[in-house]
């Protein structure tokens, strides 16, 4: 069979206007069914026409879906349809939660943040030119990594977390919950079920085929934040080529409890460089009880990128990812 | 008296429709009963068709025909591109077309054909194909050796040895050239340097596509396309479908951009044209951007080393080049324009130049604004300052002394310029961007931020000679310029018809143009190319409007007795010198011109036009006051403009990120023709210099030969935020004393100047390092500030 | 179908019913026949499944009720030119990467190349051909002709309507915040310092008109 991009194949559109509607749509259709959000993602699929559902169920009119809210204990609920706009721009986010109206604002472009949406920018799937070319990789059901030979062209790739596939987490957003410790609640037949961020993206060696814990049938429905911490600082910065309509090389979110001049709890995470936001467990113990300087961030950088691999053309990740630690808690504001 | 028109703002004619979305580019027209067609591309960089099976497509309901490459008047076949081939030699060069009721069809129709490829051998690096045993792009060699024959350039493993990974080898070369004796300008430097630079190929990526529609009525080709040219559209789309150019009208009113890749014509047009007239119903062929990205063309990249030695007073005494060019698959003449737009910056004493263009299986490359010259310029630049800071000389200084003056020549034959104020655009750049105190700040650190200052001297063609002129003045008094030229979008299309207006010293409302539709009785023109269309075009209006004004002078002494002489033109009235009452207005003299006839409506023309526009003058006999004139100014010398752009970065150290702080440019172009558009031109130009520079990619896939930058956030064209918000400019103004007029062209220039400006800033910032490489990406940046190993080979390419 | 439909109904969700009606109302009716060959359903199911949405359509573009028999996987984009003739809407790179076919939804700038047609219903779609009023050009109009923006204009349409929705954002922008809100705009002429005039020229003028 000939190529043929640019084109959507034909498929069968649901518009339900309720979650219920929607996670029984999914069960219905399982791997046929193509669950549409904002649609930025789906459509680059649908036009190459790598990406063939049957069905498609499009959450545009399922208000439920959409909103940001006071939730429990001060933090603050939001659907996982509400556009990146509105979540960048919401009141309460931008004081409460700069860390994640940041990163949100630095997502694309403005017509892609007024129609993109919190959730689908969590989920979007890598960019790994190889895969997104329609290769026959692990990732898309095949045995071989094109990423990862000593040919391959592969600035963009992992520097760890790899296993067979080397692709890496394009998402903004996803840093910044990770680094907000929010909580991420999954819908579908059987109910919810709510995951930390952390545990909610997924590495190649848990499942190579998909990027989080999301299985066909479930949906993400809202993203919970907790209440911020106390006189918080933070940290957003992401690295890209061009200014607007760039995916990250490297990004770093942080969110540091500083008192008396010493970091007493830190939560730092850096994307773009594994298949999942990376999460700095050990710099994190590392930088308690010392001040935010130079020195600290210097030696937060060093312990990050231990055991980095890399691979023929992303050697400079590794000094981006220390230097973005480095700022992350040296420029924490 | 009308006020004169050239150096003034004005609003182009068809500024409304493009803002009200009125103007209609190729893929917005309709045709009754149009339907879609649909290319099925190789997926593989050199492949033969074994056979094809299309016989699931066309049991489709709604499919209603194919196109192969056999079926076309121009055959892909040697060096020659056609719309499709049998034997694609490039990812992505389109094989054949289904026409299908709607696109859903077609593209399902072109899925279900089953093609058999032979795979071939392919190369995307030159220097690969360069080695002895190495692959060929065609399968008759890696070289053009003329009239469409192929050559085989393979150099001894001595070669690459000898010049080791960093060094570009340099072996025999297929095209040298000198001036005076390289080694004695060597023995008379007090510095040299040297350097192996690589400037990548680059995509054009016009915003428009180059999708295409066409129709056949009463034996007559209907093509809606998008072309900068567009008189010189008709023969080239006529060879495409096979027919006389008299039987083509060609429509495009609007080219959504160009920049070289549209010059006069696409290839892709005969797809629509034969299609159409195979299955009887207009088709239209929407290209896609990834469909662009293969077959809209791309500049050629060099793989180049260059060494250059100057005396102690900055003076050039020798410039060594060696080129090595990737041509794609079909050619590319940048090669020889960059070693003479390099003499047109140093006027070097002694100069060696030797280079070869070799075939990969990459896309096509043509023109691209300021071919060969952008990138020369960008790779030699750095070099200079090099020198200059060896030396101790101000890098604004060394740029003057080697510059050309009136007394400059240009290149291997080192014909005289038609004028060089390149001195002046130089101090006016140096007090414009205000160099004395920027460049004080070279190397200054704040926080983790490191300022560099830059600048890029860019010269490029400006223009040859024009073809004719067309006006007519019709009964409702207005002055029509009929323009051969295209409307490429940089205003020209009324620019140039300022010198008509001028000389009849008519106010510019009275003006109107006609452009755009070949069956609207056009003039034979230049191409939209090269820089031409300002200098050239407005020769050639300039003529014409000096004929018409002859003409009425002759008429009113005909109608109102006395003598030519006798009378004057203004204000759209001839009248008697000193008596404004006794004449006619040009109303009234339209109506006599009709009822006299002859050759002040047409019946006769000047022997020495183009066919093309005694044609369009017979078609239009008798319908007003006709002049036609061929341009027969001086065609003597070479003319060129210079500009200079001036770059204050800001490179920040921890990320390897730059942004530009300021940005200054000038030019010698000549009179100024329309003070906003010019500096648009030039801004516009120097932003896609600095996308070149700053971070437009052209990768592939060495194993497969297969491009991932096929799309616009992978081969990222600069944004917005990408360049500086307020970018200054002025002009020299001079008028270049060749012409009537004195404008020379502005299109090419400017892309060296900006791309040149930025690498020599990035450079300053760190501390006169070159990294001798465009794109200059972030993780080259750091990777070397860091101490880290490069991302890539010095030679390394497409990536 | 009759049980989502029952669901929308109740919930005062975009309940097609009520749409259709709406639209006899309204009367206007877009054409499908003559070239328009893109929805002749050839490959479009030719019966709808239970529960999944019809192909008619009502929009709201320009301000007029359209209805438009739309195949389920066609784009805004492609339904504004090819179904209702609305070519102004440009398509560049029909990947939401170039911004030419910028469209505004409720006042707010799409990428119409990126959304389907059958998610827009009920949302007011804004065309470029939809901003000049009883023949007087928007100020974003008028400020392109008072400083002679753009150069082939191919993004012309699509920087027009993100600068409309700047100014519903952002009626006094710096050339700073200006430049932010059209970085969704691809100009490959690089005319971006007279589209930062232009949107500044724009902004003064929508001031003082209003």
């Amino acid at each position: 069979m000939a190529v043929m991009r640019d084109m959507i194949p034909p498929f069968e559109l649901y518009q339900p206007t309720e979650v219920d509607d929607a996670v029984r749509l999914m069960r219905q259709h399982g791997d046929k069914g193509w669950v549409l959000a904002g649609g930025l993602d789906t459509f680059d699929w649908f036009k190459d026409r790598i990406k063939r559902p049957e069905a498609v169920i499009d959450l545009v009119g399922v208000e439920e879906l959409r909103g940001i809210s006071d939730g429990a204990d001060g933090g603050l609920d939001i659907g996982a349809m509400t556009s990146l706009t509105d979540v960048a721009e919401n009141a309460d986010v931008m004081n409460r939660y700069p860390l994640l109206a940041e990163a949100a604002g630095l997502v694309a472009t403005p017509q892609i943040r007024n129609q993109g949406t919190l959730g689908g920018n969590i989920v979007q799937d890598t960019r790994c030119w190889y895969y997104r070319s329609g290769w026959p990789c692990y990732r898309a059901g095949g045995n071989v990594c094109y990423a990862a030979t000593s040919q391959s062209m592969n600035r963009e790739h992992c520097i760890m977390g790899a296993s067979r596939c080397v692709a890496v987490s394009p998402s903004d957003t996803a840093p910044a919950l990770v680094a907000l410790d929010a909580e991420m609640v999954v819908a579908s037949t059987s109910g919810e079920r709510t995951w930390a961020a952390a545990d909610f993206f997924i590495g190649p060696d848990i499942d190579i085929e998909r990027m989080t814990v999301l299985k066909p049938g479930d949906l993400l429905a809202r993203i919970v934040l907790p209440a911020p911490w106390e006189g918080a600082r933070w940290y957003f910065e992401k690295v890209r080529d061009r200014k607007a309509w760039d995916f990250s090389l490297v990004s770093v979110a942080s969110s540091l409890r500083v008192e008396a001049g010493m970091i007493q709890d830190a939560r730092i995470v850096v994307n773009s460089v594994a298949p999942y936001p990376v999460r700095l467990r050990a710099v994190e113990s590392a930088i308690r009880g010392r001040a935010p300087s130079e020195e600290t961030g210097q030696m937060a950088g060093e312990i990050a990128v231990e055991g980095a691999r890399t691979l023929r053309h992303n050697d400079y990740k590794v000094a981006l990812m220390r230097n973005l630690v480095k700022r992350s808690i040296r420029d924490a504001a | 008296m009308a006020e004169n028109v050239i150096g003034t703002d004005i609003s182009p004619p068809d500024l409304r429709a493009k803002i009200t979305g009125r103007a209609r580019y190729a893929e917005d027209f309709r045709a009754e009963g149009m339907v879609f067609a649909k290319l099925l591309l190789s997926p593989m960089p050199h492949a033969r068709v074994r056979s094809v099976d299309t016989s699931a497509a066309e049991a489709m309901e709604g499919v209603l025909g194919i196109l192969r490459a056999d079926e076309l008047p121009v055959q892909s076949e040697g060096l020659r591109e056609g719309a499709l081939t049998d034997e694609p030699k490039y990812e992505g060069e389109p094989v054949l077309a289904v026409a299908a009721v709607d696109e859903t069809t077609a593209a399902a129709a072109v899925e279900a054909i089953r093609v058999d490829f032979e795979q071939l051998p392919f190369v995307l690096d030159p220097l690969e194909s360069l080695r002895e045993g190495g692959p060929d792009a065609h399968v008759g060699g890696n070289i053009s050796a003329g009239r469409g024959e192929f050559g085989s350039l393979k150099w001894p493993a001595s070669v690459f040895e000898e010049a080791g990974a960093d060094k570009l080898p340099m072996g025999e070369a297929a095209a040298e050239w000198t001036i005076g004796d390289i080694e004695t300008g060597f023995d008379e430097a007090d510095v040299v340097v040297e350097e192996t630079i690589v400037h990548q190929s680059v995509t054009h990526h016009p915003m428009e596509p180059r999708s295409c529609m066409a129709y056949w009525q009463n034996g007559k080709l209907f093509l809606h396309g998008s072309t900068q040219s567009t008189e010189r559209t008709r023969g080239g789309v006529a060879g495409l479908a096979g027919v006389e150019p008299e039987d083509v009208v060609f429509i495009g009113e609007y080219c959504g951009g160009g920049f070289g890749s549209k010059i006069s014509g696409s290839p892709i047009m005969a797809v629509p044209a034969v299609l159409s007239r195979k299955i009887g119903r207009p088709v239209m062929l929407r290209i896609t951007r990834y469909e662009e990205n293969y077959i809209g063309r791309a500049r050629a990249g060099f793989q180049g080393w260059a060494k250059m030695g100057f005396r102690a007073d900055g003076r050039m005494t020798a410039l060594d080049l060696y080129l090595v060019q990737d041509s794609g698959p079909f050619g590319a003449s940048d090669l020889f324009t960059a070693g003479t737009v390099a003499t047109a910056s140093y006027q070097p004493e002694n100069m060696r130049f030797r280079g070869a263009a070799i075939l990969t299986n990459t896309p096509p490359r043509s023109a691209q604004r300021a071919p060969g010259g952008a990138q020369i310029v960008a790779m030699l630049e750095p070099l200079v300052d090099k020198a200059a800071r060896e030396l101790d000389v101000d890098r604004l200084e060394i740029r003057k002394i080697n510059a050309p003056g009136h007394d400059g020549w240009l290149g291997a034959r080192q014909t005289p310029f038609t004028s060089a104020y390149v001195r002046e655009a130089l101090d006016l750049g140096g007090e414009l961007f205000n160099w004395e105190e920027k460049k004080q700040l070279s190397g200054q650190r704040n926080g983790t931020k490191v300022t560099g200052v830059g600048m890029g001297l860019s010269p490029f063609t400006a223009g040859s000679a024009g073809r004719d002129g067309l006006l007519v003045i019709r009964p409702d008094g207005k002055l029509y310029v009929h323009q051969g030229i295209g409307n490429l979008g940089t205003h020209s299309i009324a620019d140039t018809a300022r010198p008509a207006a001028d000389v009849l010293d008519l106010s510019w409302d009275q003006v109107v143009i006609v452009w755009g539709d070949t069956s609207k009785h056009l003039p034979f023109s230049t191409v939209q190319a090269g820089s031409q269309t300002t200098h050239a075009h407005t020769r050639a209006n300039h003529a014409a409007g000096t004929a018409m004004l002859g003409l009425l002078q002759e008429l009113a002494a005909r109608e109102l007795g006395g003598s030519p002489t006798d009378y004057r033109v203004a204000d759209g009235r001839v009248f008697r010198a000193g008596n404004r009452a006794a004449g006619m207005n040009f109303a009234e003299a339209a109506r006599r011109a009709i009822a006299t006839g002859g050759k002040f409506s047409g019946g006769v023309v000047p022997e020495d036009l183009n066919d093309a526009t005694k044609a369009a003058v017979a078609g239009l006999a008798g319908e007003g006051l006709i002049a036609a004139a061929r341009d027969n100014y001086s065609r003597g010398g070479s003319v060129y403009t210079w500009v200079a752009t001036f770059a204050q970065i800001e490179l920040d150290v921890e990320t390897g990120e730059v942004e530009i702080i300021d940005l200054a440019s000038t030019t010698d172009c000549g009179t100024v023709m329309h003070p906003r558009s010019l500096a648009a031109q030039t801004n516009g130009g120097v932003f896609q210099g600095i996308g070149m520079a700053k971070g437009q990619r052209w990768v592939f896939d060495p194993k497969w030969g297969i491009p991932f930058t096929k799309r616009f956030y992978t081969a990222r064209p600069p944004g917005i935020l990408d360049v500086p918000l307020s970018p200054r400019f002025a002009a020299v103004d001079e008028p270049d004393p060749r012409t009537p007029v004195g404008a020379k062209g502005i299109g090419e220039p400017p892309v060296g100047a900006g791309e040149a400006a930025y690498v020599c800033a990035v450079a300053d910032a760190m501390g006169g390092l070159c990294l001798c490489r465009t794109p200059l990406t972030a993780d080259m940046i750091l990777a070397e500030l860091e101490g880290r190993p490069r991302p890539y080979g010095l030679l390394e390419t497409h990536v | 179908m009759l049980q989502t439909e029952a669901i929308q109904a109740r919930r005062g969700g975009f309940t097609r019913r009520k749409f259709i009606k709406g639209v006899v109302a309204a009367g206007a009716t877009a054409s499908v026949s003559g070239y328009l060959f893109r929805g002749s359903g050839i490959f479009a199911p030719m019966l709808t499944a239970q529960g999944a949405v019809e192909r008619l359509v009502t929009l709201t573009v320009n301000g007029q009720q359209r209805r438009v028999d739309v195949p389920k996987y066609e784009t805004l984009a492609m339904t504004l030119r090819y179904q209702l003739g609305l070519t102004g809407t440009k398509l560049g790179c029909d990947r939401a990467e170039c911004g030419a076919c910028t469209v505004l939804l409720d006042g707010v700038t799409h990428y119409g190349c990126s959304i389907l047609t059958h998610s827009v219903q009920g949302r007011e779609v804004t065309t470029i051909e939809g901003l000049e009023q009883d023949g007087e050009l928007h100020p974003v109009q008028q400020a392109v002709m008072d400083e002679g923006g753009f150069q082939c204009a191919f993004c012309a349409p699509g920087f027009a309507m993100s600068m409309v929705g700047m100014l519903e954002k952002n009626p006094n922008p710096t050339r700073e915040e200006a430049a932010v809100l059209l970085s969704g705009n691809l100009c490959r002429c690089g005319d971006y310092d007279k589209i930062l005039n232009t949107a500044m020229r724009a902004a003064e003028l929508s001031r003082s008109r209003a």
